[in-house]
């Protein structure tokens, strides 16, 4: 962090100034004038919450598309299809069973074996061939898409939330000052909050697994040098079968949580492969931290603009990304 | 003509060739080049020579400019084209060939010297078909005729034998009017009289032309040149004339007594 | 490129094509009977078979050959060349006369479609700038984005291009004493471009533009070691590529009388990427004879579905299972299959007995 401070004084200068601007945000209570220019502050809470929330989703999701391309070099175009169907498995296992975490188990392993399938049956014969891989997973996600659509019809499906799980938490942040002095604490669900929470649990995980196992240097070995992964004599094959397993099961993971505190829906797919999509453009392929800024940046994008600016909340994601592309190509985190 | 032109330039003035100083390249932590500093002449026929990861290809994606150097500078022909990109340097005369060769394989032979030609000429852009006496056509099949491949011309790429692949990948390197050629072991896979015909291609090369040798091949080597650098761990650490390299006992311990390629 | 790749040791690319445009004719006389066949049709053709299945492949395979010419020739796979021919459509509806008076500014057609092709030109010329800094792989996603990016603004954007319902009566000029809609003239208009682009790309992949792309292709490293600007060719390819896509843009938006976020949504972006695959992305000609069999399947799949026992609207499923058939045994498409089905004609012993 030092060298970036010393390369980019004026950048840190700036980012520096954001983050106090930010923390005064969310911490002070705003003053009248604030609240008429910016609105009340619990919605500019909710919306940030709100957003690192979505992030955290989209960090889960886009972190198995990332690792599957970083690795493997396949563009995973039926990752949104991953997902979908996951949600949908985990609903009817949720329904059957009557236990979401069952579901979420289930669901996790169900998707890392059909992944593994996948990997074992079809990429394996195509590896180096980056185009073909990506041209098969656009078929297999346009065959996925159709038989959901015939099994699960075009209806909004949402996951049925365990009990414990509902309702709001109190979290120590002030919304506002009542008359008396009293401070107004702001509301929010408690799912939610898990949820972050539990992409926060995923996330370091993930990166003790890559950076302090064995099998996870060897995954970003393999990210930043392939040639030199076969050198090793690892067995590439079965790395390759795991991982892309593992970012299968996360994306169909994934689909469950996503619809337990948003939906399921035909489309659904295309919109979280899209997301996906501009997350690691703007974190930056391969990178796992690159997708956790590019997950965070998106979500509150999406959920800011959704508040702030209705009309065009999805087309601020895409601007985003345009800037990245247009400044800095690789990603904001990738080094050259 | 395209000769002339460069003898021309390459009189006027007393700027050498080549210049790098201070050069120096980091992968992340990794330094693959230290500090390079060398001076080759126009005209002067020079051989890099050292072990495996002695940074000789590095220090030919430098001075190309493939990869950017972390510091230093590098001259040619008296500009600085430190910061230029990899066209503008060869625009200005500077060609390279590569260890493995680097040619088109989904086009013929013919096309490849044509694209030669033509990336050192004005109208890369040109949507018209080359007409029947097109000037930079006839220089693509003189150079193929140079090169003695012209019985393959129409064939692709991907059908030459390795042979037949290294003599054009040459050729790419003579188009246009080079000033200053990188061969990158050039005599890689050849057999013995393909090395034969090498040393004779790189002899009689005019005498403005001056080039830089990287070979594992000792023989080739010392033979088309006339002053050695010898690397080791990304530094220069000797220069001088081939009889004094072959002899010195520094270089015997550490580059022939190890055995070479 | 592995699809490019797959096609280079077949027989058909072992020669260098012939410098002159006949060269292909003669290669292949099976185009002088394709081309005295579509001339001919309108005499013994209906409206339909004319308007909505040569048409329609038509103008979907000028847009597949936009693709074909930076996929095949510059190995750079755009899924953003549907979306330069839906904004191609949108501004022709926008400058000229449709239903929707408070938009449309009603401009006279050789001032409305000249400036909505450079429009498009110009929208598929800064997607290559986006697309061309990043490694090969990344242009399918990057362009997929961007076209998604169209698509979803067209959708929220009511002021300029009215949302969700976008534009209908969109009417194809009458000029020159023709209405060019009816159905023998509009024919002739959409084959008149159609094959004019198919010639211009042939020329051009053997000028000093073309080769230079396709060294690009092969060994984009090695080119700027000869001299070339590779960033500044690729731009230039897209530009290129760009103006094949926006005229059949026009033809598109004339042909359905409409235009709507959908019609370069995320489906047929994918769709015009299946067609040029499907055709072979080795040869210009692989983009219409990709689209022939996707109309046809289009239009015929409803009753062979039905006829066979499965829903009529699992064509999509259909679609997908073709695709992946495609691409696990022929990747370089119908066109690879022809060359290797020619290769083992030419071989003297073929018999079929034990080799």
């Amino acid at each position: 962090m030092n060298s970036f401070i010393g390369r980019h004084p004026i950048w840190s200068l700036i980012i520096v100034i954001l983050i106090a601007i930010l923390l005064f945000l969310i911490f002070a209570v705003w003053p009248p004038e604030l609240e008429q220019l910016l609105g009340r502050k619990r919605i500019f809470l909710s919306a940030l919450l709100n957003g690192i929330t979505l992030g955290g989703l989209y960090f889960v999701v886009a972190s198995g598309f990332t690792l599957i391309f970083g690795l493997m070099r396949n563009v995973n175009l039926a990752h949104g299809s991953l997902y979908l169907f996951g949600g949908y498995f985990g609903y009817e296992i949720a329904n059957w069973t009557g236990s979401w975490v069952f579901a979420l188990v289930a669901t996790f392993v169900i998707v890392a074996l059909l992944g593994m399938v996948l990997q074992f049956t079809i990429f394996r014969w195509m590896e180096g061939q980056d185009l073909r891989q990506t041209l098969v997973t656009i078929a297999l996600s346009l065959i996925l898409a159709d038989l959901m659509l015939w099994r699960w019809g075009g209806d909004f499906y949402q996951v049925p939330m365990p009990t414990w799980l509902g309702g709001p938490v109190e979290i120590p942040l002030v919304t506002a000052m009542r008359s008396s002095g009293e401070y107004v604490y702001l509301q929010f669900p408690l799912v939610r909050l898990v949820i972050l929470l539990g992409a926060v649990v995923i996330g370091v995980l993930m990166w003790l697994a890559l950076n302090r196992t064995k099998v996870g240097m060897l995954v970003r070995a393999g990210v930043d040098d392939r040639d030199m992964l076969s050198a090793t004599g690892v067995r590439v094959q079965l790395l390759f079968l795991l991982v892309f397993a593992f970012g299968a099961g996360l994306a169909g993971f994934t689909g469950v949580v996503g619809g337990t505190f948003q939906s399921l829906q035909q489309g659904e797919d295309i919109k979280i492969l899209l997301a996906s999509l501009v997350v690691v453009i703007v974190g930056g392929m391969g990178s796992i931290t690159g997708a956790a800024v590019g997950a965070v940046l998106i979500g509150l994008a999406d959920q800011f603009g959704t508040v702030y600016m209705p009309t065009y909340a999805v087309v601020l994601t895409f601007v985003i990304m345009v800037v990245v592309l247009a400044l800095r190509p690789q990603g904001l985190l990738r080094g050259h | 003509m395209a000769v002339s032109v460069a003898e021309r330039l390459s009189a006027v003035g007393t700027a050498n060739a080549l210049e790098l100083r201070g050069v120096t390249r980091l992968f992340g932590a990794l330094a693959a080049l230290t500090d390079i500093t060398l001076t080759v002449r126009p005209g002067e026929r020079r051989a890099v020579l050292g072990s495996n990861g002695a940074g000789k290809t590095t220090l030919f994606n430098c001075i190309t400019g493939d990869f950017p150097s972390t510091s230093g500078t590098i001259r040619f022909f008296g500009e600085d084209v430190t910061h230029f990109p990899p066209h503008e340097r060869i625009r200005r005369g500077l060609r390279r060939t590569y260890q493995i060769s680097a040619l088109f394989t989904g086009l013929p032979v013919i096309d490849n010297v044509y694209l030669a030609c033509r990336g050192v000429s004005r109208g890369r852009y040109s949507l018209l078909r080359p007409r029947r006496n097109d000037a930079l056509m006839h220089a693509a099949e003189n150079l193929v005729q140079a090169v003695h491949l012209t019985g393959v011309k129409e064939q692709l790429v991907a059908e030459l034998s390795h042979g037949q692949q290294r003599q054009l990948e040459i050729a790419l390197a003579l188009a246009g009017a080079p000033r200053f050629i990188l061969f990158d072991e050039p005599a890689a896979g050849l057999s013995p009289t393909e090395r034969i015909e090498l040393i004779e291609i790189l002899t009689s090369l005019p005498p403005h032309i001056g080039y830089i040798v990287i070979e594992h091949d000792m023989d080739v080597a010392l033979r088309v040149v006339e002053s050695v650098t010898m690397m080791h761990n990304g530094r220069i650490f000797k220069e001088g004339r081939p009889e004094e390299i072959e002899s010195d006992p520094e270089v015997q311990e550490l580059y022939l007594g190890g055995g070479h390629g | 490129m592995a699809l490019v790749e797959a096609t280079r040791g077949s027989p058909a690319s072992a020669k260098s094509e012939d410098w002159s445009l006949t060269g292909i004719f003669q290669a292949h006389p099976v185009l002088w009977l394709l081309a005295v066949f579509l001339l001919v049709l309108p005499a013994f053709a209906s409206n339909f078979v004319l308007i909505e299945i040569f048409g329609w492949a038509m103008i979907l395979g000028m847009i597949a050959l936009s693709l074909m010419f930076l996929a095949g020739y510059g190995g750079m796979v755009s899924l953003v060349q549907m979306t330069v021919a839906g904004c191609a459509g949108y501004m022709v509806a926008i400058f000229g006369t449709t239903v929707m008076t408070d938009i449309s500014l009603g401009w006279p057609w050789w001032v409305g479609v000249p400036l909505a092709i450079v429009i498009a030109v110009i929208f598929g010329t800064l997607s290559g700038v986006l697309s061309v800094r990043t490694e090969g792989i990344y242009t399918i996603m990057i362009t997929l984005a961007i076209a998604s990016a169209f698509y979803y603004f067209t959708l929220q954007n009511y002021t300029i291009f009215n949302g969700f319902s976008g534009f209908n009566a969109v009417r194809t000029p009458i000029a020159f004493g023709v209405d060019w809609r009816s159905a023998v003239p509009f024919y002739y208009l959409i084959l008149f471009w159609a094959v004019l682009a198919y010639l211009v790309v042939v020329y051009v992949s053997r000028s000093p533009f073309g080769l230079a792309l396709q060294g690009i292709r092969d060994n984009a490293r090695r080119m700027a070691a000869l001299g070339f600007n590779v960033t500044a060719h690729r731009i230039a390819a897209y530009a290129f590529a760009a103006l094949i896509a926006a005229v059949a843009g026009v033809l598109l938006v004339w042909h359905g009388g409409q235009i709507s976020p959908g019609t370069a949504g995320v489906g047929p972006v994918i769709d015009i990427l299946i067609i040029a695959v499907a055709g072979g992305l080795s040869r210009p000609i692989g983009a219409f004879i990709g689209a022939i069999i996707y109309v046809m399947l289009r239009t015929f799949a409803l009753d062979a579905l039905v006829a066979v026992g499965l829903d009529g609207k699992r064509f999509q499923l259909l679609i997908g299972l073709g695709f992946l058939l495609i691409v696990l045994f022929s990747p370089d498409g119908i066109l690879g299959l022809w060359a290797r089905w020619r290769a083992r004609m030419q071989r003297p012993n073929t018999h079929g007995g034990r080799a």
